[in-house]
């Protein structure tokens, strides 16, 4: 890595832990969040999906908190997949945690993971995803026909072919089972 | 001769629990699953399905769904 990346590097992580300047992106679909959330990750951005504040909330929306000062640099690596956000609002007030809370259930040879309205279900023997359910999203029933009977090790990330809020809430289960 | 799992009244994931305990235990056969929701019809038609048995008949009644699944 060249001595100006590292700098600029360096800024990034600075200016997000210190919380300066915070923006919001607001996108149209939250499957573009989910898309957004991953390139940006990949890139070594330190963004964090959240619920939007209540004064611009619609529904089930998402959006991604970004540090403002980066703003033309993030746009630009959204760009670069053809995903751009629809509004950039500075943050004014909280922002809501989409996802806080897991809860498990133990059923002896099974072990449920639930993240906000969906629930993963594994075999602990074998690691194989034995029922995906809850949400009441379209892709729920798609997200179920390709994960169920696979192992967590084979099964497809949720991130990486859920469309939905709920594609996101079965991403952190997911992540939280395989974290287990 | 088939045996009867009932899941009526049981959420999500239960209904796909007690049905993949009594594939696991039967290998082979025939088992009739009742349930009372749409979500535990296609949960435990998907689950079954998986373990390679078949779906073979779903019938809708007053307090939800019976499903026969069978394994040759």
């Amino acid at each position: 890595m060249s001595f100006f990346k590292r700098l600029t590097s360096r800024k990034k992580k600075t200016e997000t832990s210190c919380k300066a300047d915070r923006g919001i992106l607001v996108f149209e679909h939250t499957s573009e969040v989910i898309k957004a959330e991953s390139i940006l990750k990949k890139a070594g951005w330190n963004i964090r999906v959240m619920g939007p504040p209540p004064e611009i909330r619609s529904g089930c929306d998402l959006v991604i908190e970004i540090p403002l000062i980066e703003k033309l640099n993030i746009l630009r690596t959204l760009e670069n997949i053809g995903t751009s956000p629809m509004e950039i609002v500075p943050v004014s007030s909280p922002l809501l945690q989409p996802v806080d809370l897991f809860q498990n259930k133990d059923f002896g040879k099974y072990l449920m993971i639930r993240a906000a309205n969906m629930k993963l279900t594994v075999e602990k023997e074998t690691q194989t995803i034995v029922n995906i359910s809850g949400g009441g999203c379209p892709d729920v029933p798609y997200l179920a026909s390709k994960m169920v009977g696979m192992s967590l090790n084979e099964a497809p990330s949720p991130r990486e072919i859920g469309h939905t809020l709920c594609g996101y809430a079965l991403q952190l289960a997911y992540e939280e089972m395989k974290r287990r | 001769m088939s045996v009867i799992v009932d899941a009526g009244g049981l959420s999500c994931p239960q209904p796909v629990l007690m049905t993949l305990d009594k594939i696991k235990e039967m290998g082979k056969g025939e088992i009739i699953i009742k349930v009372d929701t749409d979500t535990s019809k296609e949960n435990v038609s998907r689950a079954a399905q998986s373990q390679s048995w078949d779906v073979a008949d779903i019938k809708e009644n007053e307090t939800g769904y019976t499903l026969t699944i069978k394994k040759e």
